[in-house]
């Protein structure tokens, strides 16, 4: 259906608006609109809609099937989440039309990434998701600031090039760049040519997702303010990674080629390899952020790894995983700007006793870390069964190893921080400090609530699990 | 139709009972000391209430299931009320209702009881999800989470010494955790989702080398709770840092949860069949008779008096685990009977050795020289329990261990007979020392001074209450209801008709 998307180009062209009204009002419909084509999705129908015929014969163009409406649904409700938060978070600080105005404009390129119809639309918005995440990044100008956007930039647009490469090889090899569900590559292209293009697109991508070793960039783009970090941590710029991931694994290459292939194996090592690593590296910061940083680099690789097992269970785990992981990680990141913002502190051996002062900040923070290691009831334990479940659908029984020492590496670093919050008493704390104010508070309680329900109503239609049954029963065909 | 209805629900409801009062704990401090542990201490003795309720029904064989919900496609959190559960939850329920009167009167005024009520009683109701589980994520998922909840509890007392051994609980826990996890996921590629069935739940041909790693992944997993030899490293040194009203479910029911886990993986995940199949069993009796002989041994050679405790369960939950490895039907009854009765007595002793910490400050069996003359009530109940663990008639204990020694000549093992009654000798030895010193040493000049001579009421009812059981556990042992009919139901269904 076209017109859905058509209000949708109307809500991103009016994006630029500064106002926090107009911010909650914009993300708002736009959360109604991506619901409002739920049913449709879930169903299986794919709406799809014609934008300009630009190179010709390519196009942009966008699609909204099962894998886009789930990334634009877990972007668009985190998208009201974050708004909120922003609000309350940048009170009193400079600049913030320019903070909203690329605040937004990013959502709208995150949505684009979500329902682009051929590569060259994906590559599009991915481009210029980057260019605007890149303002946001420096907001507070500092050198350091400047020194980590420039940092960011040279990651992320070398790895925009190396996209640039795949996708001219993908035309040349297939002839078209529409993402089609069994794959548009066929292996009559030859072995070269093939390891060729996986390699520029898989590289490329994984520099965003923070495969390792690319991703340097992430943990120094935490100078960000929080509501940014959040974004781009838990929603926008690592998912769209991520994502750009799954489209050519399930819809370039396709699950049959590349089981013939074999290329995903040497995909899986460097994601396991990133998840036990990133995580050690994690264990090893004492900055919140900085945790939380390297957990991300940890966490995607979730996703990744689920991947590159192409088997259909490891499939839900990996689209789940998205909303599973941004859910979680947006509710820690939240809890460590309300800590900042409240008490001032940013390390974790000052966070001693703050679950006395902030017990509803710090009872979200808890549902998130119950989450990351995977106790059940939580969203978390989705993945992780899941995951396992799949990789010994792949026969790959080391993987579900990987999964519980991964599991364990996540209670080692969350379970201090929680010992430290609630266990100890608060020490040097100004008197009168209490809970976060409410502008931040509500949000982080709100995405609190989903990690809940993420890891129980998975059955109810409409919830992103079921989406992400919808997903694979596009990608897969089952 | 009305009080079907009702009694269908009732699984649920008696797990959400003891929720309830943990979310009201908080809110009710407001109300008071008092009025909050009556109504906590109500809404317990309706738990226990609904527990007995369910005990005919489960001794008649019927299985009553309730479904909570399917939280992901094809898992399902499922509840039934089989005469194992029954008998567990029962235990489970009784000893958690002593122990919170009990707290009552334990627990000093240091602005932590209400951290200590809300997670005592969630942990009662996740615990009884664990004995009322009907399949295996759901125990997994009960397990799990009552096992973190558990930890509050453990580090209540603030020390240095209780946050080590909440780190060492939690360390152990939580790689025990894992291992099941792994377990069940195996299970779950393996077979998909099925409820618990005597028998096993396996198809004849699946691959046995994978059966194999799945059925050490669960039993080791379940072990570190149930406190297996290579596995009980954080038994000893949580039992002395816990607050005693807690170190009293710790050894009662705790680590009898990870033995109940076993038994189900055993019986109801494997079956009695495929377990003998996979050549599994005798490692297994090997571990538990050393477990047996070796903890007691160590505890023979502990001064102080809770580490002491705590080794004599290590010990004495190896009986179960032994029994169950023989898989034979008379033995394990005598397994299933030994949790109940363990429980009862073991808390009855970890009761008074809160008593004589609190009133009298001692803590080392080298100081309990002429304690008796001192609380003469405390220590005729510490007598009874210590003799009811050492098995003498016509006492609890002697029960469990009669059905046990019975079950293993009939399992045609007599050598193993050597360990029972070597584990009943030691346990003799470490446990009437105490005894003796408390009754027939005078007290040493310059101990610890008089204080108070016995203790509060409150604290004293469960005490003796723990005490009678154990005795009417043992004289009553045959009537229907009481702990050795159902288990008897319990292994019959396991074995068939057969």
């Amino acid at each position: 259906m076209s017109f859905a998307c058509a209000i949708l180009i109307f809500v991103l062209g009016r994006h630029d608006f500064w106002r926090a009204a107009l911010t909650l009002g914009a993300s708002t419909v736009k959360l109604a609109i991506v619901l409002s084509m739920l049913p449709g999705s879930l169903a299986g129908t794919v709406y799809v809609y014609e934008l300009l015929d630009f190179p010709p014969g390519i196009g942009i163009a966008f699609r909204a099937d099962g894998l886009g409406m789930f990334f634009a649904l877990v972007s668009s409700t985190l998208w009201v989440v974050t708004s909120l938060y922003a609000i309350g978070y940048m009170k009193g600080k400079h600049a913030r039309v320019r903070f909203f105005g690329f605040f937004a404009l990013c959502v709208s390129t995150t949505v684009g990434i979500a329902f682009a119809e051929n590569l060259l639309t994906l590559f599009l918005f991915y481009e210029l998701l980057t260019v605007c995440t890149y303002p946001l990044v420096i907001h507070d100008e500092t050198p350091q600031a400047l020194k980590a956007g420039r940092k960011y930039l040279a990651y992320t647009l070398s790895g925009g090039a190396l996209i640039l490469l795949g996708v001219v090889l993908v035309q040349h090899l297939a002839g078209t760049l529409t993402l089609s569900t069994s794959g548009v590559l066929s292996p009559a292209a030859g072995r070269p040519a093939l390891l060729a293009t996986f390699l520029a697109l898989v590289a490329g991508f994984g520099v965003k997702a923070a495969i390792m070793p690319l991703h340097g960039w992430l943990p120094t783009a935490m100078v960000a303010p929080t509501p940014v970090s959040a974004l781009l941590h838990a929603v926008a710029v690592v998912k769209a990674g991520v994502f750009g991931l799954l489209r050519v694994i399930y819809n370039i290459f396709g699950v049959d080629l590349l089981g013939l292939l074999d290329y995903t194996g040497w995909l899986a090592l460097f994601a396991s390899f990133t998840i036990i690593a990133g995580s050690v590296l994690a264990l090893a910061q004492s900055n919140l952020k900085l945790r939380l940083a390297y957990s991300t680099v940890s966490q995607l690789s979730y996703i990744v790894l689920a991947a590159s097992l192409l088997t259909p269970l490891a499939a839900i785990a990996a689209i789940a995983h998205i909303a599973n992981q941004a859910f979680a990680k947006i509710t820690m990141f939240f809890v460590a700007g309300a800590i900042e913002r409240t008490t001032g502190r940013t390390h974790i051996f000052e966070l001693a006793g703050i679950g006395r002062v902030m017990p509803w900040t710090m009872g979200a923070f808890t549902i998130a870390a119950l989450s990351f290691i995977g106790i059940p009831l939580f969203a978390g334990f989705v993945t992780k069964w899941f995951l396992s479940l799949g990789a010994l659908q792949a026969g790959a029984w080391w993987f579900v190893l990987l999964m519980v020492i991964s599991s364990l590496l996540n209670a080692a670093y969350w379970l201090p921080i929680l010992y430290l919050a609630w266990f100890r008493e608060p020490r040097g704390l100004p008197r009168g400090v209490h809970e976060a104010a409410a502008l931040l508070l509500v949000p982080t309680l709100i995405s609190a609530a989903y990690v809940l329900l993420l890891g129980i109503t998975s059955r109810i239609p409409g919830m992103p699990f079921s989406l992400a049954q919808a997903a694979v029963r596009f990608v897969t065909g089952i | 139709m009305d009080r079907a209805t009702l009694m269908d629900l009732l699984p649920a409801l008696v797990v959400a009972l003891p929720l309830l009062g943990g979310v009201l704990a908080l809110p009710l401090r407001r109300l008071g000391e008092r009025p909050r542990s009556v109504i906590l201490g109500m809404l317990c003795l309706a738990t226990v209430a609904g527990v007995i309720v369910l005990l005919p029904g489960a001794l008649a064989g019927e299985l009553r299931a309730v479904s909570l919900l399917r939280f992901a496609p094809q898992v399902e959190l499922y509840l039934r009320v089989d005469p194992m559960g029954a008998q567990f939850a029962a235990t489970v329920a009784v000893l958690f209702l002593l122990a919170l009167v009990y707290s009552a009167g334990y627990l000093r005024h240091d602005g932590r009881e209400t951290r200590y009520y809300t997670f005592f009683m969630l942990s009662l109701g996740w615990m009884l999800g664990v004995a009322f589980a009907g399949n295996l994520v759901t125990l997994l998922v009960f397990y799990e989470l009552f096992s973190i909840l558990v930890y509050p509890l453990v580090v209540h007392e603030d020390t240095p010494e209780a946050i080590r051994a909440g780190t060492k609980y939690i360390v152990y826990i939580l790689v025990g955790g894992s291992l099941i996890l792994l377990g069940v996921i195996f299970c779950f590629h393996l077979t998909g989702d099925r409820p618990f069935m005597p028998g096993g739940i396996f198809d004849p041909g699946t691959d046995r080398t994978l059966l194999r790693v799945t059925f050490w992944c669960l039993v080791a997993g379940f072990g570190v709770k149930a406190a297996l030899m290579p596995l009980h490293g954080w038994v000893p040194d949580v039992h002395p840092a816990a607050p005693a009203s807690f170190s009293a479910l710790l050894s009662g029911v705790m680590v009898a949860t990870g033995c109940f886990g076993i038994l189900r993986v055993v019986f109801e995940v494997f079956g009695v069949g495929l377990a003998a199949a996979l050549g599994v069993m005798p490692v297994l009796t090997g571990v538990a008779a050393v477990s047996v002989l070796l903890a007691a041994i160590l505890a023979a050679g502990e001064d102080n008096l809770k580490r002491r405790l705590a080794w004599s369960t290590i010990s004495q939950m190896a009986y179960v685990v032994l029994g169950v490895s023989l898989l034979a039907p008379r033995v394990t009854a005598g397994a299933l009977v030994q949790i109940s009765n363990h429980a009862i007595l073991k808390g009855a002793l970890f009761f008074c050795a809160g008593l004589l910490a609190n009133q009298a400050g001692i803590r080392r069996v080298s100081e309990m020289a002429g304690a008796a003359r001192r609380m003469p009530l405390t220590m005729a109940a510490f007598t009874v329990a210590a003799l009811g663990i050492v098995g003498v008639p016509p006492l609890s204990g002697f029960i469990s261990k009669w059905v046990l020694g019975v079950g293993i000549l009939e399992a045609g093992q007599p050598l193993l007979l050597l360990v029972l009654l070597g584990g009943a000798l030691l346990a003799a030895l470490y446990l009437l020392e105490p005894v003796w010193m408390a009754y027939f040493h005078p007290p040493a000049a310059g101990g610890p001074g008089r204080r108070r001579p016995e203790a509060p009421l409150s604290m004293l009812v469960p005490l003796l209450v723990a005490t009678l059981l154990s005795i009417l556990l043992g004289l009553a042992a045959s009537l229907p209801g009481l702990p050795l009919s159902l288990a008897e139901r319990a292994a019959a269904a396991f074995f068939g008709p057969g």
